[in-house]
């Protein structure tokens, strides 16, 4: 029998490539080898709430990937980078806080405001804030340029104050600044900012969040200019601002490129940026093992993914100021709800029931779990991290036969009931939302808890929605940096949430709670604030309108040759300042 | 009917049938949720969410809602595309090379391995050959894309680092423009050898993840239809003659097994070119189907619109042509009978 051997060598070659390919698979990450030298990665130990910890050190290793130039894997891409449209916690603040800056900025390590446009920190004893509290000086730093080679003066600052105002995009931000600015002026080389009434948090809430970015007055004027309630499309997707970095491009569904700004007053970025978009959370875990992101937004169910990976560093920092939590609806509509549900319009009315739901939570299963370890127990409602937290402070624990008193009291032992808990599909408030429904059926099969998991768009037309449709929901707070700001839209009887969900017709003293917020808001004196404060989350645990299952630590993987990391999770997701970054 | 004069009267039916589709498609994204989903927060006024409403027209009676819609389009203007922070037109050309580029390569995979497999297994009936390539073909139909496509990222991406994902190296791609939209072709079109290398190495495992299932389709079609008619007469006949079997084969049975693989073919080629959703988000593609993915899940009613527009003239004119080689692979199709 003749062999054809023509035929033959074609087939050893592909079974040779076959053979290579396996071969080298099985000899590993080329990105792993090339830091075999590093400690491997460690997390926080589970169930560890207090120390913040960095867990492998960040020596410059050969062999880094990308060399000059930072790559951050984002899961979100913006709707808008113009800081007049983009909303609280939207995406578009990540690149805001890069590109644009403000008058004065939250520093790194901490909640201290630290000089940026402004050249001080306006104080009482600075003179820089009237000694009334309404008026606030900042004197503008000379010699400022923006991206585009234009001059930044007081004139411009009060230019973008005023250019937010005017617009007054529903889906931006500018109310936060409408609801306090009563003036804006320009005297000399100083921009004046006049209060409606004192207020507390102006400096380190409003003046440092992204709507109060300066823009420059040249570029909005030469492209499309300032109109009353109308989108101005090039701001959208252009920035001209005066930070590190410039946007170079933004190829959409792809990445934002950053590039160093040379003309840079301050202390110059030394990496260039690029945020890559990628929506699934195991392809950005698999492409920091790779090497090609030096950071990633890590969800805590990935954590057990990455955990000992080499080269790859695990950060879990302080407390995010962003609490999960469940809102209780006092306001139920009952031709509103699902037909399963069996509650009453008045069942979160009474406090026996929404201490109940607290004490029968089970806070550790949630944490251990949903927050893979990197969480803790927060008190009513104030997140470790915040002005006022004391570890004294009461917190609810799990206490089965306390929650079951608690029901008995308000008279569900027996009957039961059943109730739709609304929650985003997937992440942790699902988690959450599941560990409600098991946590309070261990405690009496009779209550039923359905979990409605769905998509985003759905989620946030129901939460929008006044009347709210469901009995309760789960997501997370927004990131407020001071308490006033959370406490008068979580708390208040007449805040957002407390006029939606009806506050006045859960708290025994509802006057009482609203007087010590608005007291705490316009008071200057920080001691007198940490005292109403706590005195607030005292009464608030005795009365609570949230169940909050837990707050999550500020979370990121990092390849380990990323040096000088850090987040502070008062700067806007993904609580990183890349020009303080180095590798 | 002459094949012109059925294309004719076909192109002239099919704007009546894309504005059917459209009302029907319009009517459905009101009924599903609220066309201003992607804007709205908590803690807007019911003013600023009416202010909103106002912006988009939502305060109009449907069918005026619609018509100011449909008369956009025929100007060229479909909205606002908020998911990806620029206007539906542009998002729309700039997804659709890449969209298509990816269909192109994959199909072409998808139809080479497809038919050939299908030829190789059917002409083996019942062989060890044939039991091979259906095993083949039956574990790329029923493998889960996503669970695939992982493995060929931990084997390439993590483990080799041969290959990386998304489209291009942003640097590469810079180097050179795109007149095409698609970036081999723009590559060629350049001279630049760099780029076109860099094209085909992020493409590569897309292609190939998005080709597996449809060849897994095309290779069982193609074999059963084959098997078929290597049992019907005129091959009795062929092989009476004295023809090797080589050229029964691929002169007659193959031929016409190809008639209904290649109704299979275009339709496979239609649903590529839609975009596909799990390789798009995988492979970080900036493709249709991530961008329609986005879209839906956040509640963007006017990258929903503008998507399904497209979607319904692209099927409609890949049925054309799927009818029209139907009538040239098979002189008995007699066109609009």
């Amino acid at each position: 029998m003749r062999v054809d051997h023509r035929r033959r060598i074609p087939r050893i070659w592909a079974l040779l490539i076959v053979l290579a390919v396996i071969a080298a698979a099985c000899t590993g990450d080329p990105a792993t080898q090339t830091t075999a030298d590093e400690p491997s990665a460690t997390t926080a130990a589970p169930g560890d709430t207090t120390a913040p910890e960095e867990t492998t050190p960040d020596e410059p290793t050969d062999g880094v990937s990308n060399p000059g130039l930072y790559i951050h894997a984002a899961d979100d891409e913006p709707l808008s980078v113009d800081p007049a449209q983009v909303a609280a916690g939207e995406a578009g603040e990540t690149v805001i806080t890069q590109v644009y800056e403000r008058l004065v900025e939250i520093g790194p390590g901490g909640p201290d405001l630290i000089p940026s446009i402004s050249t001080e920190v306006p104080t009482i004893e600075n003179g820089l804030i009237s000694e009334d509290g309404l008026t606030y000086t900042f004197p503008i730093r000379e010699g400022v340029v923006f991206h585009d080679g234009s001059a930044l003066t007081a004139d411009v600052v009060k230019f973008s104050w005023d250019r937010a105002l005017t617009m007054a995009l529903p889906e931006g931000n500018s109310s936060i600044l409408s609801d306090l600015v009563a003036s804006t002026e320009v005297d000399g080389n100083n921009f004046v900012v006049t209060l409606i009434d004192r207020n507390a948090a102006f400096l380190n809430s409003v003046v440092t969040a992204a709507v109060a970015s300066i823009v420059s007055q040249e570029a909005v004027e030469a492209n499309g200019g300032v109109e009353a309630g109308v989108v101005n499309e090039f701001m959208t997707g252009n920035m001209v601002g005066t930070g590190p970095y410039t946007l170079t491009a933004w190829n959409r569904a792809e990445n934002i490129q950053l590039a160093i700004f040379d003309d840079y007053w301050g202390e110059p970025a030394t990496l260039d940026v690029r945020i890559d978009q990628v929506a699934d959370a195991d392809v950005r875990a698999l492409g920091l093992q790779a090497g090609d992101y030096d950071s990633i937004e890590t969800d805590p169910t990935f954590i057990g993914d990455l955990e000992g990976a080499e080269g790859v560093t695990i950060y879990s920092g302080e407390f995010l100021l962003e609490p999960v939590h469940m809102g209780m609806n006092m306001n139920i509509q009952e031709d509103l709800l699902p037909p399963e549900d069996t509650i009453p319009a008045d069942f979160f009315h009474d406090v026996n029931v929404r201490r109940g739901f607290n004490l029968a939570f089970d806070y550790e299963a949630f944490i251990d779990g949903g927050l893979a370890g990197l969480g803790g127990v927060v008190p009513h409602y104030l997140p470790q991290g915040m002005l006022g937290y004391d570890e004294s402070l009461p917190v609810f624990e799990r206490d089965l036969a306390a929650a079951e008193a608690a029901f008995t009291e308000a008279g569900y032992w027996e009957e039961g009931f059943t109730m739709t808990v609304l929650v985003e599909e997937g992440g942790v408030f699902e988690v959450a939302g599941l560990v409600l429904a098991d946590s309070m059926a261990e405690l009496n099969p009779a209550f039923q808890i359905q979990v409605l998991a769905v998509v985003e768009a759905q989620f946030d037309s129901a939460h929008a929605a006044d009347p709210f449709p469901y009995a309760a929901w789960v997501k997370n707070s927004d990131p407020f940096a001071d308490p006033a700001a959370s406490f008068s839209a979580y708390i208040h009887p007449d805040g957002d949430w407390g006029a939606v969900h009806g506050f006045d017709q859960a708290y025994a003293d509802p006057d009482q709670i609203a007087s010590l917020i608005d007291e705490a808001a316009v008071e200057l004196d920080t001691d007198r604030r940490v005292e109403i404060y706590q005195e607030l989350a005292t009464l608030l645990y005795d009365d609570p309108v949230w169940l909050i299952p837990g707050n999550e630590r500020a979370l990121m993987a990092h390849r380990s040759w990323v040096q000088n990391f850090e987040m502070n999770p008062l700067w806007p997701r993904p609580s990183l300042k890349f020009a303080y970054l180095d590798k | 009917m002459q094949i012109r004069e059925y294309i004719l009267r076909r192109l002239i039916i099919l704007p009546l049938i894309v504005v059917g589709t459209s009302i029907i498609v319009f009517s459905l994204s009101r009924v599903g949720g609220n066309p201003i989903a992607i804007y709205l927060e908590h803690e807007m006024t019911p003013a600023e969410v009416a202010e909103i409403e106002e912006r988009y027209g939502l305060n109009d009676p449907l069918p005026i809602q619609y018509l100011a819609w449909a008369g956009g389009v025929l100007t060229g203007d479909m909205g606002w595309s908020a998911v990806s922070a620029q206007p539906v037109t542009e998002a729309l050309f700039e997804r659709v090379g890449a969209t298509l580029e990816l269909a192109i390569f994959a199909a072409v995979i998808a139809i080479a391995v497809g038919i050939g497999l299908g030829t190789f297994g059917g002409a083996r009936r019942d062989r060890l050959p044939d039991h091979l390539t259906r095993v083949l073909s039956i574990s790329g139909a029923s493998m889960p894309i996503f669970w695939f496509a992982i493995l060929l990222l931990i084997l390439f991406w993590v483990n080799l680092g041969w290959v990386s994902i998304g489209r291009s190296d942003p640097t590469i791609f810079a180097t050179i423009t795109h007149p095409t939209g698609l970036y081999t072709l723009d590559a060629l079109l350049a001279g630049s050898l760099t780029a076109f290398l860099d094209a085909l190495r992020f493409m590569i495992l897309p292609a190939i993840t998005l080709a597996f299932g449809a060849t897994a389709i095309i290779a069982r079609m193609m074999r059963s239809s084959l098997v078929e008619e290597l049992n019907e007469d005129y091959v009795d006949a062929a092989r009476a003659k004295g023809l090797p079997e080589r050229l029964v084969l691929r002169r007659h049975a193959r031929r016409n097994a190809l008639i209904p693989t290649v109704t299979v073919i275009g339709l496979g080629f239609g649903f590529l070119l839609q975009g596909t959703v799990v390789v798009e988000i995988i492979f970080r593609w900036p493709g249709l189907g991530r961008w329609m993915a986005d879209a839906v899940l956040r509640g963007d009613q006017a990258t929903i619109m503008g998507y399904v527009l497209f979607t319904s003239v692209l099927f409609l004119l890949v049925n054309l042509i799927v009818d029209v080689m139907y009538a040239y692979l098979d002189r008995r199709v007699v066109l609009g009978a």
